[in-house]
């Protein structure tokens, strides 16, 4: 009796070459992205979508295109802070435009389409059993939004991941090894030791010929975001989270991260402000905080190249 | 998934997919060799799995039935355009066959506010065709 592999096509369905025709269609919109870099963490929080925002608008400001697309579908943040909330997409010749900044990034956010007093659901045949399916239709969703959307010639597409280290991860088999990997932490023990299991877990996908499925994603580095808070009345960083001490009080060593730092970003509640209202990092007075953002985005920059 | 007509070692070939009810689809196979028809029947979780890929189930020739629809529809606002006009309401503004056939190239669960938005735009410029000239401005516009 003929075996599974005995049998070429499926008898008519054609599944498998629909998910295939759909990756070709994501590699033929992709082809003129210099660059794919994802910023992830595993932690929630950290602030990686203000992060994101700010070093897509640093590396305009640089001269080189750039999108972002917001793969946080269930806390889409970027559609306000880019300014883009009440925006629309609007049918190239064979794809979507995107809306972009007043800064020119184009940016793709669930938070363009869903009001934020509504969460994202989704229609579906398993009621009540979203578990059983929901990251498979995310994954689908993010892959027609990749294959659909007019990216053209850019020098950097920009992913902002949601939190967990297991999406992470499955961010990076979706997206493929031509995807790199910010990490983003903040300096807690907490933060640190997820972001320490995201870089570990991104390390341990091994490349096709040791058995692995798709191969590894290089992890350019990590950011310390809130490393220390820019008070404008001092014109100075002062300590924002206390030293780390263990169980005797002693000052305790934090989960290694045994990938570069790009650098550390103090936090600044005028760079909040900025982001709520959708203000483009041009508009961003000369502080510490600018100048530790110039900093990471050179770093990153360097190690691209 | 693919069938085996065990008695013909005949790989069985898909004849008809019934649309989803109460979250079940019947998909039809038939052995070429032998002409036996089995039918499979998905439970709801099955369905969504398939569905959640993104893909269309059925043969390639056969008309697109209940799939690549709006995926989450209770929360994008719709606007297709074809509602009649009632006093108050904005005046209905139509689409040009390019224009329609341009739209296409946005995913669905794009459309119904890319719709909203264009013929908006639409009507701030006095003009109650949405062409590819309106098309074209928009994109101007949006991308800033």
């Amino acid at each position: 009796m003929k075996g599974y592999h005995d049998i070429v096509g499926d008898g008519g369905s054609r599944i498998l070459e629909q998910v295939a025709e759909k990756q070709n269609r994501i590699a033929d919109g992709l082809a003129a992205v210099r660059h794919l870099v994802a910023v992830g963490s595993g932690k929630g929080g950290v602030g990686k979508s203000t992060l994101t925002l700010h070093l897509a608008g640093a590396l305009r400001e640089r001269g080189l295109r750039i999108a972002i697309l917001d793969a946080d579908f269930n806390g889409p943040s970027q559609a306000r802070m880019a300014g883009v909330q009440d925006a629309v997409f609007v049918p190239g010749q064979h794809r979507m435009a995107l809306p972009r900044t007043v800064n020119g990034i184009a940016v793709f956010s669930m938070g363009s389409l869903v009001p934020e007093s509504k969460a994202l659901d989704f229609d579906s045949a398993a009621h009540g059993d979203s578990h059983t399916w929901r990251a498979t239709k995310e994954f689908a969703l993010l892959g027609e939004i990749l294959a659909s959307s007019e990216w053209g010639e850019l020098d950097l597409l920009m992913f902002d991941l949601p939190p967990g280290a297991d999406r992470t991860v499955q961010y990076a088999d979706f997206l493929g090894p031509r995807t790199s990997f910010v990490l983003v932490t903040i300096p807690s023990e907490v933060s640190r030791g997820v972001v320490a299991r995201s870089a570990a877990a991104l390390l341990a996908r091994r490349s096709p010929g040791d058995g692995g499925a798709k191969g590894p994603n290089r992890i350019l580095g990590y950011v310390e975001n809130m490393s220390g808070y820019f008070c404008r009345d001092c014109n100075a960083v002062k300590p924002l989270f206390p030293p780390s001490r263990n169980r005797f009080n002693e000052a305790d060593s934090q989960p290694t991260l045994e990938i570069p730092c790009l650098g550390t970003v103090p936090f600044d509640p005028e760079l909040a402000r900025h982001c709520d209202r959708g203000m483009p990092f041009a508009a961003l007075p000369d502080t510490p905080v600018r100048r530790a953002l110039d900093h990471v985005t050179q770093n990153l920059l360097d190690s691209l190249s | 998934m693919k069938f085996l007509c065990v008695p013909c070692d005949t790989p069985m070939k898909l004849q008809t997919v019934v649309p989803p009810d109460r979250g079940s689809l019947s998909v039809v196979y038939s052995c070429p060799a032998c002409g036996y028809e089995m039918a499979m029947l998905t439970n709801a979780y099955e369905t969504q799995v398939v569905q959640s890929l993104g893909v269309r189930i059925g043969p390639a020739d056969a008309p697109a039935k209940g799939d690549g629809k709006c995926p989450f529809p209770g929360m994008i606002p719709a606007g297709d355009g074809t509602a009649e006009h009632r006093v108050g309401e904005p005046v209905p503004v139509r689409w040009t066959v390019a224009a329609q056939a341009r739209l296409a190239n946005i995913p669905e669960f794009v459309r119904p506010m890319a719709k909203t938005g264009i013929e908006k735009f639409a009507r701030d410029r006095g003009a109650l065709e949405v062409d590819e000239t309106i098309l074209d401005a928009a994109k101007d516009f949006f991308g800033m």
